[in-house]
């Protein structure tokens, strides 16, 4: 038990700790890199909980893919940082009073905030016994149950599939690219031509 | 030392809060902004997670599932409009973007 | 349940300690016994090496975007292939034909992306 809440409280703290340095770092690469921390304390708190499944995809699509994905824009776009920066002091004022108005009312909620007795009562789907796993509990869920979610999830990522070939494919002219179908199925009557070349004639 | 719900939700409150500020703090660049929406549906993701675990229903994290996706859709979109808006302009200046407007 | 975790999670933590621990002896190691004697001819790049020190940003090309973002959606797509291995025996034709017609979904937009060439590098 006690381990349990040292480990919450040093996820936790790193947490907030890369979350706030996301916000304020001045180099958007170091900013990135802090979002990866972040993440990796986030999952580190779901494993904390139980939800093992949901910690191992946010490791492995937003490490492995979104954090790629920001740090390659990062460094593709070829911009001068400092003057985005330059406005920084001037919108601190009233970001922090929003966040901070936002931060005390949400305390304001936790505080005075008790799990009602009918929350526990009607559950849609009991937790499974400890000789299930996690994984395996989701997916007789997501496939069956939810599975106008599961498809809706696999049309956002067709939409986002073209969406992003749309928006940033663009033909080149003048390259020349290899067609192998036609490369394979040319014939030798169209390509070859024998000639005659008298002496002395040339052709 | 027993790690409750509320322990989470703080945590939450806090990871929201910031991604908010995030968004006022860095008008100029959209890439910090998208950075900080991140941030934000992370905290509805420990949210449901948490509210899962300790309500004992799982179905919360079958929609932190669904979260996951479509946060990792929306950054896919936004980095490629963003691609696409820098190609045109040079920049990626936020108050350049509102010459749309009719 | 919950002390089951921490005992499941342990090797983990224990590797993760033992990896920290070897990195910062290499780290470490590197900085204190090595003679560290630079002078510019030693740290110049060599022939057509990289600059040593130099702006870590330079421009690449779009097309290493648009294939990351094709990776992070096929990664998704797998994501959701792992529940579903797991528990195939227990959802039944349902749940096998709601995963076919999920990857048919993505097969579409995979045949599309094909012949628009978003995968060719000239």
């Amino acid at each position: 038990m006690i381990v349990q809440g040292l480990a919450f409280y040093m996820f936790a703290a790193i947490l907030v700790a890369s979350a706030v340095m996301v916000i304020s770092a001045r180099n958007p690469v170091h900013s990135v890199l802090f979002l990866i921390l972040s993440f990796f304390n986030a999952a580190g708190l779901f494993i904390l909980i139980g939800a093992e499944f949901v910690a191992m995809i946010l490791v492995i699509v937003y490490v492995g893919a979104v954090a790629v994905l920001f740090l390659f824009v990062v460094m593709m776009l070829d911009i001068d940082f400092r003057a985005l920066r330059s406005g920084l002091l001037r919108y601190l004022p009233i970001g922090g009073t929003v966040g901070l108005i936002l931060l005390v009312e949400l305390a304001v909620v936790l505080g005075a905030w008790a799990v009602a007795p009918e929350a526990t009562t009607g559950v849609a789907a009991p937790l499974p016994p400890p000789e299930i796993t996690n994984t395996r509990a989701i997916g007789q869920l997501i496939y069956t149950q939810y599975v106008y979610l599961f498809q809706a999830s696999g049309l956002i990522l067709f939409i986002a599939m073209i969406g992003a070939i749309v928006l940033t494919l663009r033909e080149r002219e003048g390259v020349r690219r290899q067609n192998i179908t036609r490369q394979v199925s040319r014939r030798r009557e169209e390509v070859v031509a024998v000639r005659k070349v008298p002496t002395r004639g040339g052709v | 030392m027993e790690i409750g719900l509320a322990h989470y939700l703080t945590v939450a409150a806090v990871i929201f809060s910031l991604g908010v500020i995030g968004i006022f703090l860095n008008r100029k660049n959209v890439i910090i902004i998208l950075m900080s929406i991140e941030l934000i549906l992370l905290s509805v993701n420990i949210n449901l997670v948490a509210f899962s675990a300790f309500l004992g229903d799982l179905v919360g994290q079958v929609f932190a599932m669904i979260i996951l996706t479509v946060a990792a859709a929306e950054a896919a979109i936004g980095l490629a409009i963003l691609v696409a808006y820098f190609r045109n302009r040079g920049t990626i200046a936020v108050e350049d973007i509102n010459m749309m407007k009719g | 349940m919950t002390n089951l975790l921490v005992v499941e999670y342990l090797p983990i933590l224990i590797f993760l300690a033992i990896s920290v621990a070897i990195s910062a002896i290499m780290v470490g190691a590197s900085f204190l016994v090595a003679k560290q004697n630079p002078d510019p001819e030693k740290v110049s790049a060599f022939e057509c090496g990289f600059e040593a020190f130099d702006d870590a940003r330079r421009k690449f090309d779009v097309r290493f975007y648009l294939v990351s973002i094709l990776f992070i959606i096929f990664d998704l797509e797998v994501a959701f292939l792992f529940p579903w291995a797991v528990s195939l025996g227990d959802i039944g034709m349902f749940g096998f034909w709601s995963m076919v017609v999920f990857l048919g979904i993505l097969t579409v937009g995979f045949i599309y992306e094909w012949k628009k060439g978003a995968l060719e590098w000239e």
